[in-house]
């Protein structure tokens, strides 16, 4: 076999992807959303989806003020975040990042997407009504959280971008135990307080901005 | 120099192989273990959660730790993070498909998986102790007298090393990067719930979890009498037999080694259920003492010794004398009693002194104040001459959960008064609460605002109140117009006038045998 062979296929070889109607470009988003385990990912905040409409339908109740009335929807919003950092983490490093020049637009559009659906799951469970403080700010807080995640995936590696949603849900719910009114700490704000959705959006975007410029973080301890 | 010329290294013994590897492999793990990077996310979660709250409460023991410890905050803390980050270490094999290329390996699975959390532990129950001392440490600096309880510490780090093998287990038997927040999620949540019990329950299976502080955290304990360490020794049983169940559940299946470790593990696996549900039954057993719950089995008698204590006093028309470990609250005190005292001083029953009493989990030999009152405890007048017996409580002093130093005085007053009226029995008549109201105004308790801030966090239910907690008349804003007419007739009077009248006058008003009318 000579190098001229390889233009042609071998002939045991499988024939190559009948074109069909699924553009390049899907491909690669799909392939891509499949390495980061985008689908179970979908499965999860589904899961918490239910979560949320089951602690809403059956009025789950928390002794306690302020914090206690949004500790369960927090976590769940937490939770949401938690799952789509630990997306951000990609399996095969280098080789990856050397040949994918598409790589910061699949991520960004991951991420994006997965926050959407995220927010959607979220909806739905808000849908069984008594959500404290209503739908915008469950978009508030859950793009604010989805932020903390990618930023932490950027900056601790994604396989600890979790990490940073969970501290934020504890410095939140510290912050409404206390009656704080930093808009760094939106969840004790008013659903519609520009400076919250501000601060939720700045975050959010910064997370944005560095894993789709940067990707997660790798880590050899990992 | 040649190949062959290289000297042959000498083949290491057998019987040092195993534990030189298994000690090489620690050490690998613990060099490349993921923990570390968490552990400052941990601090300022515990700096914030949990220290920043403990330093702003009143200088002893039981109450500064009583966050930290009593209520589990620093377990709660550390929990979701140490579960979550050896969910991801343990599902780390998995993930990346090597399981049956280690299964293959010379050395047994488990023994690598073993080591591979044994790290992790370490650097979690290392990272715990280490904030733990700190915190110590800097709580201990305002405070003068006592030690902290050893005993819940030990609980937190062995609760520690359970939520790492729970994470772990997670990670190693559904290995996916899905694992590490489930179990970070799973374990806030088990945290949430436990603590959730753990502020209502205060008896039965409940005891066991490290979130509840009910009948073995606070009151005087390190104070007057010892933290009994029957329920935190219960409780490192019930976490050390959950966190060896779930590791030597690692070595049960066939990929795991040979025979003989795998029946080993599932021995060792059987054994820490086995201590874990006999903690669970420990727990059931306990009943509540003056100290705290005790477990009969567990129960060392040299425990219930008070501790020895020789009084710090002050004047205050009366002598008044408290524990050392109150010395800084010695002044406010007094300054309570004085006008108090003033007006009662030589009357029958009359106080001549105050001595303060150990504040005990459960109390007996006092008044019935019914039902929905709970398990309180109140001073009482006893003796001849007559001596003031006052609980103070590390829980209620100045700063500690927001109470205010008017809080604390104006509870003082209502204690000394309703002490010497009615004897601290539940109900008072009209005519007693009247004098009551009137000796309280005389002592700087305005009438408008008594019912609003002196009665309600007393155990009293005035007879007027129409609803409420069983602490007090919340719904009603003031006394009604005729009691509150009479007590400012009353407190109204020359002093002496007000001394002659109580003096004739005390057996019939305590008998519950006056009317508002039959007051001058």
């Amino acid at each position: 076999m000579t190098a001229a062979d390889l233009h042609r296929p071998a002939p045991e070889a499988a024939p190559p992807p009948a074109a069909g109607p699924v553009p390049g470009w899907l491909r690669l988003a799909w392939l891509y959303l499949v390495s980061r385990r985008a689908p179970a990912a979908v499965a999860v905040l589904a899961g918490l989806g239910a979560v949320l409409w089951t602690s809403l339908h059956w009025h789950w109740d928390v002794a306690g003020g302020a914090a206690a009335r949004q500790a369960i929807p927090l976590s769940v919003e937490a939770g949401a975040a938690m799952v789509i950092a630990v997306t951000c983490y990609g399996p095969f490093g280098e080789p990856e990042r050397a040949t994918g020049r598409w790589l910061p637009y699949l991520r960004l559009g991951a991420a994006v997407l997965l926050t959407a659906v995220a927010f959607g799951a979220l909806a739905a469970g808000a849908a069984a009504g008594g959500l404290p403080d209503g739908i915008l700010a469950l978009l508030r807080n859950v793009t604010g959280m989805i932020g903390t995640g990618l930023l932490a995936a950027a900056i601790l590696g994604g396989a600890l971008g979790w990490a940073a949603p969970l501290v934020y849900l504890v410095l939140a719910e510290g912050a409404l135990a206390n009656g704080a009114t930093t808009p760094w700490a939106w969840p004790a704000r008013p659903p519609h307080d520009l400076g919250g959705a501000l601060c939720a959006g700045v975050v959010f975007a910064a997370g944005l901005l560095a894993t789709t410029v940067r990707g997660a973080r790798e880590s050899v301890r990992d | 120099m040649t190949a062959t010329s290289v000297p042959v290294r000498p083949a290491p013994q057998a019987s040092r192989a195993v534990p030189l590897g298994l000690a090489r492999l620690l050490r690998v793990e613990l060099r490349r273990n993921a923990m570390p990077f968490v552990l400052p996310l941990i601090a300022l979660v515990f700096w914030f959660d949990s220290y920043r709250i403990a330093a702003t409460m009143p200088p002893l023991w039981a109450e500064r730790l009583f966050y930290i410890f009593g209520q589990g905050h620093s377990l709660i803390d550390f929990a979701p993070f140490v579960a979550g980050v050896a969910a991801w270490v343990g599902s780390r094999d998995g993930r990346r498909g090597l399981t049956d290329l280690l299964t293959t390996s010379v050395r047994p699975r488990f023994a690598v998986q073993f080591a591979t959390w044994a790290a992790t532990t370490i650097w979690a129950v290392v990272g715990y102790l280490v904030m733990m001392a700190a915190t110590l440490w800097a709580l201990s600096r305002p405070i003068t007298y006592g030690a902290p309880p050893y005993w819940p510490l030990a609980v937190g780090a062995v609760g520690v090393a359970a939520f790492s093998a729970a994470g772990f287990a997670a990670g190693a038997f559904f290995p996916t990067r899905f694992t590490a927040p489930v179990a970070a999620f799973g374990a806030l949540l088990a945290c949430g719930t436990s603590s959730q019990i753990g502020f209502h329950e205060g008896s039965g299976w409940s005891l066991i979890l490290p979130t509840n502080s009910n009948n073995n955290f606070g009151q005087d304990a390190g104070v007057f009498y010892q933290f009994l360490p029957d329920l935190p020794v219960a409780r490192v049983m019930f976490l050390a037999g959950i966190a060896v169940a779930l590791i030597a559940l690692l070595g049960v299946p066939v990929t795991a080694g040979g025979r003989r470790m795998r029946r080993t593990a599932t021995v060792v696996c059987a054994a820490g259920a086995a201590l874990a549900i006999t903690a669970v039954a420990l727990a059931t057993t306990a009943t509540v003492s003056s100290y705290g719950a005790v477990i009969p089995a567990l129960h060392d008698a040299a425990n219930d010794r008070p501790i020895p204590y020789t009084p710090v006093c002050a004047s205050a028309g009366i002598r008044v004398c408290v524990q050392p470990a109150y010395r800084p609250w010695l002044a406010e005190v007094s300054a309570a009693l004085r006008p108090v005292a003033a007006q009662l001083s030589g009357l029958p029953g009359g106080p001549a002194r105050t001595a303060q009493v150990a504040s005990l989990f459960a109390v007996r030999g006092q008044p019935d104040l019914g039902p929905a009152s709970g398990p309180v405890q109140i001073a009482t007048i006893s003796g001849q001459p007559a001596v003031l017996y006052l609980p103070l409580g590390a829980m209620n002093l100045p700063g500690a959960f927001g109470l205010r130093r008017a809080d604390f005085l104006d509870a003082i007053k209502l204690q000394t008064v309703h002490a010497f009226v009615v004897a601290g029995s539940g109900y008072s008549n009209p005519a007693q609460v009247a004098v009551e109201a009137a000796l309280m105004k005389n002592a700087g308790i305005p009438l408008a605002t008594q019912v609003t801030t002196a009665w309600p966090p007393s155990p009293w239910r005035l007879p007027f109140a129409a609803t409420g907690s069983g602490r007090g008349p919340r719904s009603q804003a003031d006394y009604p117009a005729q009691l509150a007419s009479a007590a400012t007739r009353f407190a109204a009077l020359p002093a002496a006038t007000r001394h002659a009248w109580l003096a004739s006058h005390l057996a019939a008003l305590r008998a519950g045998q006056l009317t508002l009318a039959q007051l001058p």
